[in-house]
């Protein structure tokens, strides 16, 4: 039974590659009557019927105007997905439990589409039309379970256009793919708060984590005044931030090693802090094993401490 | 799409326009109650739909659908039969209604509506009819697409336009499908549309039948010659013969019903002609004597007539070839001799006594007749649409007291005295003449040319036809009735609508005759294009065709349409659809030709930076086309190829036109 599924995709990966932008062209189209379709034919037969028993060259001739725009319907079904051309249009991440959205824009190169759905079957398709040399974006929105990268795969998009009687679709890649934080969790602050600032040097004496040290970095805005390196200053270096220096600062460190749990409810736990720290805008650092975010504020920083809780262990490179 | 899409307004809109246009035909033959029932359903469904009536509960529906039920059975007698199967058919369309909510719902009423297009087509099949029935198909189709377009489309008119623009694009493969798709016998017999109503004639005369046959314009049938057309007294149509007499009533014997081809020799030239029937609810066709039919599409009774099977209920087409003077029953005495000289046994005995005394004076039976005729031709006699009433010796009354009468009375009076004289006679009844229309070389014969003549036997000569009309208004055989009714002014008197009374208006009387060769053109060509009609057709344009080839052609013919039509909506030469794309590509060619050009993988930024340096001068231009370019391409921003396009051209009319070829070289 699942051989078919497998043998279906290695199909479709050579047939359709993945792409971050895609044009349907005719060897991405497929084409079948739908259960409409298959009940319009039969809707047909009954009328042939009557007209081969009544001997009524109009009931003939109306059965065969039908049958007849059955067929042309093929082609119109088609052209409303040939050429159209899909692009990956970045995502929103949420948390697990939220829904993700991606973006795909759609864009017309020439005439106008009419109701093209996307998405997954799954969770529904989105109806949308597309206007001629025009550019739609579709927010897909998907439910998410677990962290990390959520990679929903080939997107379906598909027409029924202009009767409903035959649908086109095609499975496509655009590597779409969303960050899924860990599922925020309230819980205590984890201990291990602050540590004092050092007017030395640097050379932190804190057993592990030496590693940590960042060294000296050009002074910007927004840097609070107390970590400028006056040493360098007087020296005429000009001025710079000792970079390290804050992470023994007043503020908080969020670190994973102390809390107690699994790594998924540590993680949760160091999610909401992560948040509800940014929302106060306090700085603050984020320790994990193996690195360490901050001290900072602000949205970037945010960012980067979510993004590294949500891809924490797991075996994944960044996606772009 | 969820799991219960609702009807979009737009399909609603055109499933209403729809309905109403289905319903429509079907009024003639639907009782009054539908058009209520269409009403209540109608303003129902729009309530529901601006969310101020709720769905019937179920068990109201069910309630409606016995309620149609018993409305059916009470107006049309009977739940089965075709009448009452249509009624039923448009009921449950209206019902349905009501009830849609789903997509699916309003599939079922689109399928139902295509249905009761084809079930209006039993009744009615003329060419106005058929034009007609697109409208709905249209409205039909515009409601399917509606179904499918996104809630954001609300305007109906562009709906049904992609409709129609679908329609046309069908019609040569129907064309197609309608000449090679081959016909099928009737696979089983199914209940006809019933022929009540239908005007023509009886398979009995009395005296004023025949009269009030005359007063309907209706069409009875057309005719075709193969060469020219007869001259009109020699036009007379044979229907049926009346061999029973009962004192009042003349009527087919039953043995007239036996197919029994009599004896005859065909004698003279044979005339073919195709004759196109109207619906006339009894079995036999008309055709000149003595005619002969395909087997299969009449069979000859032992009377000449030609009878087919079953009543013709749909119009119908045969061929016939025709000897007018052929002999009928010549050789030897025929065994209907006895039926041909049965008479009441009492009666008009004043007729009877002129008779005998007739037969005295002229011995031999031609004599007789002649003295018959020349009676009527001699005495007061008067050919009129209303003779005045007469008693119970119809014959006795007629021919001593009133001197009055239709061709019925003078083929019914003339055929008594032969009978009471001891000459086998019958009367036969059918249409003579016909109107001849200049349009289409054909003849139409309508009810009222219907007429009644006598034939009798004599041996060695067999059955003679004789026109006892003829002798007292020769104009109705060689004219026409409205020439002979001339004097009294009565010719379709009761039908002041009907064009044949306005024949001396010229210009109307031209497109009278323009358009009844138009409908007969499409009941020859379109409503008779069965089986040996299509056989005949497609041997006469292809030759001998079998079965497998006819089948290949098809499927290649429909194949070669699909692709022209693929070719026409997908413009395969214009592969570059993106404008954009196709305005920069010359934008580069043009640069080409003055020695900028683009490298690979080069931005169109850069690009443009790049030969605007080189080009100094065209600099503002080439870099104004870029921005506009970059803006409409990337940001996204509104603008139209125009803009693009323009900034082109006025980077060409930037540069120097002579250069071209010079930096080109190098």
């Amino acid at each position: 039974m699942r051989v078919l599924p497998r043998f279906r995709d290695r199909w479709l990966l050579r047939r359709i590659p993945p792409a971050s932008s895609v044009r349907l062209n005719q060897r991405r189209i497929f084409i079948m009557p739908t259960a409409v379709g298959l009940a319009f034919l039969v809707a047909l037969l009954l009328m042939l019927l009557t007209a081969i028993n009544y001997q009524n060259s109009l009931a003939y001739g109306l059965t065969f105007l039908l049958g007849s725009l059955y067929l042309v319907t093929i082609l119109h079904t088609w052209r409303n997905l040939a050429g159209l051309v899909l692009q990956a249009g970045g995502s929103i991440a949420a948390f697990v439990g939220e829904h993700a959205l991606l973006r795909v824009r759609l864009e017309s190169p020439g005439r106008g589409y009419q109701a093209v759905a996307l998405g997954w079957p799954a969770s529904g398709l989105r109806l949308v039309d597309v206007p001629a040399g025009g550019t739609v974006e579709v927010e897909l929105s998907l439910p998410t379970q677990r962290r990390g990268w959520l990679r929903p795969g080939r997107v379906r998009v598909e027409s029924r256009f202009p009767l409903g009687l035959l649908v086109a679709w095609s499975w496509v890649d655009l590597e779409l793919a969303a960050l899924v934080y860990p599922q925020p969790l309230i819980a205590e602050r984890p201990p291990g708060g602050s540590a004092p600032e050092s007017e030395d040097e640097g050379t932190l004496t804190r057993g592990a984590g030496v590693d940590d040290y960042q060294g000296l970095r050009a002074w910007q805005p927004g840097d609070p005044r107390r970590r400028l390196h006056w040493k360098a200053y007087s020296r005429g270096q000009g001025l710079l931030v000792k970079d390290f220096a804050s992470l023994l600062g007043n503020d908080p460190l969020l670190d994973f090693d102390a809390l107690e749990g699994d790594t998924e409810q540590r993680l949760s736990i160091l999610c909401h802090w992560v948040v509800d720290l940014s929302d106060k805008q306090q700085p603050f650092a984020l320790q994990l094993p193996g690195e360490l975010a901050g001290p900072d504020s602000g949205q970037a920083h945010r960012d980067a401490c979510l993004r590294a809780l949500a891809l924490h262990g797991l075996n994944e490179e960044g996606a772009k | 799409m969820s799991a219960k899409p609702g009807i979009p307004r737009n399909s609603l809109i055109w499933l209403l326009v729809a309905q109403v246009l289905v319903i429509l035909p079907h009024l003639t033959h639907l009782p009054l109650w539908i058009i209520g029932l269409w009403l209540g359903c109608a303003s129902w469904r729009i309530q529901i739909f601006r969310m101020r009536a709720r769905y019937p509960r179920s068990w109201l529906k069910a309630l409606l659908m016995i309620g149609a039920g018993f409305g059916v059975y009470f107006s049309r007698g009977s739940l089965v039969g075709l009448e009452a199967g249509v009624v039923l058919l448009i009921a449950a369309f209206i019902l349905k209604l009501v009830e849609m909510s789903t997509r699916r719902d309003a599939l079922v009423l689109i399928f139902l509506g295509f249905f009761a297009v084809v079930t209006s087509y039993l009744f009615e099949d003329s060419l106005v009819a058929g034009l007609y029935s697109l409208l709905p198909v249209t409205a039909l189709l515009a409601a399917m697409i509606g179904l499918q377009q996104s809630s954001l489309v609300t305007r109906p008119w562009p709906t049904v336009r992609l409709a129609v623009s679908l329609l046309l694009q069908a019609v040569p493969l129907m064309l197609v499908l309608f000449l090679f798709f081959p016909r099928l016998p009737p696979l089983w017999s199914l209940p006809q549309a019933g022929g009540q109503g239908v005007t023509g004639l009886a398979d009995h005369m009395a005296p004023g039948d025949i009269a009030r046959l005359s007063r309907s314009p209706e069409l009875a049938f057309r005719a075709s010659f193969d060469g020219d057309i007869p001259p009109r007294n020699q036009l007379y149509w044979r229907a049926v013969t009346f061999e029973r007499f009962d004192g009042r009533r003349w009527s087919q014997s039953y043995a007239s019903h036996l197919p029994q081809v009599p004896e005859w020799q065909k004698v003279g030239e044979p005339l073919s002609y195709s004759v196109v029937m109207q619906p006339s609810g009894q079995p036999w066709l008309f055709a000149l004597d003595v005619p002969q039919v395909a087997t299969g599409q009449a069979q000859m009774m032992s009377d000449f007539h030609l009878q087919r099977r079953q009543p013709v209920n749909q119009p119908l087409m045969y061929q016939v070839t025709s000897w007018l003077d052929a002999r009928r029953e010549a050789t030897s005495a025929p065994e209907s001799l006895g039926r041909a000289l049965q008479l009441p046994e009492q009666g008009n005995p004043r007729s009877r006594a002129w008779a005998t005394e007739l037969r005295r004076t002229a011995q031999e039976p031609q004599a007789m007749v002649n003295a018959l005729l020349k009676h009527f031709n001699r005495q007061p006699y008067h050919y009129t649409l209303e003779p005045p009433p007469v008693g119970s010796d119809i014959v006795d009354d007629f021919l001593f007291e009133t001197l009055s009468g239709f061709c019925a009375h003078y083929a019914g009076a003339m055929t008594f005295v032969l009978r009471a004289a001891g000459i086998p006679a019958r009367v036969v009844a059918g249409y003579q003449g016909g109107e001849v229309n200049p349009a289409g070389n054909y003849l139409s014969v309508h009810q009222f040319d219907a007429h009644a003549w006598v034939e009798y036997w004599v041996a060695d000569r067999g059955w003679v036809s004789v026109d006892p009309t003829f002798q007292v208004a020769p104009e109705r055989v060689e004219q026409g009735l409205e020439q002979a009714l001339a004097r009294e002014q009565s010719f379709l008197a009761d039908k002041p609508m009907s064009l044949l009374r306005y024949r001396d208006i010229g210009w109307l009387n031209a497109l009278r005759l323009r358009w009844d060769s138009v409908n007969y053109g499409w009941q020859r060509w379109v409503l008779n294009y069965q089986g040996d009609q299509q056989s005949e057709m497609l041997r006469r344009w292809f030759g001998k065709l079998d079965g497998q080839t006819l089948g290949l052609g098809l499927v290649a013919t429909l194949g070669v349409l699909i692709a022209v039509l693929a070719l026409v909506l997908f413009k395969p030469w214009r592969r570059d659809t993106d404008v954009q794309q196709r305005l920069f590509r010359r934008f580069e060619r043009l640069l080409a030709r003055h020695g900028a050009r683009r490298h690979k993988g080069e931005g169109a930024r850069n690009f443009a930076e790049r030969a605007a340096m080189m080009l100094p001068e065209q600099a503002p231009a080439i870099l104004a086309f870029v921005r506009i370019y970059e803006a409409q391409r990337y940001a996204q921003q509104a603008g139209t190829a125009d803009d693009l396009s323009g900034a082109l051209r006025q980077v060409r009319r930037a540069l120097p036109w002579r250069l071209s070829r010079s930096v080109d070289r190098s």
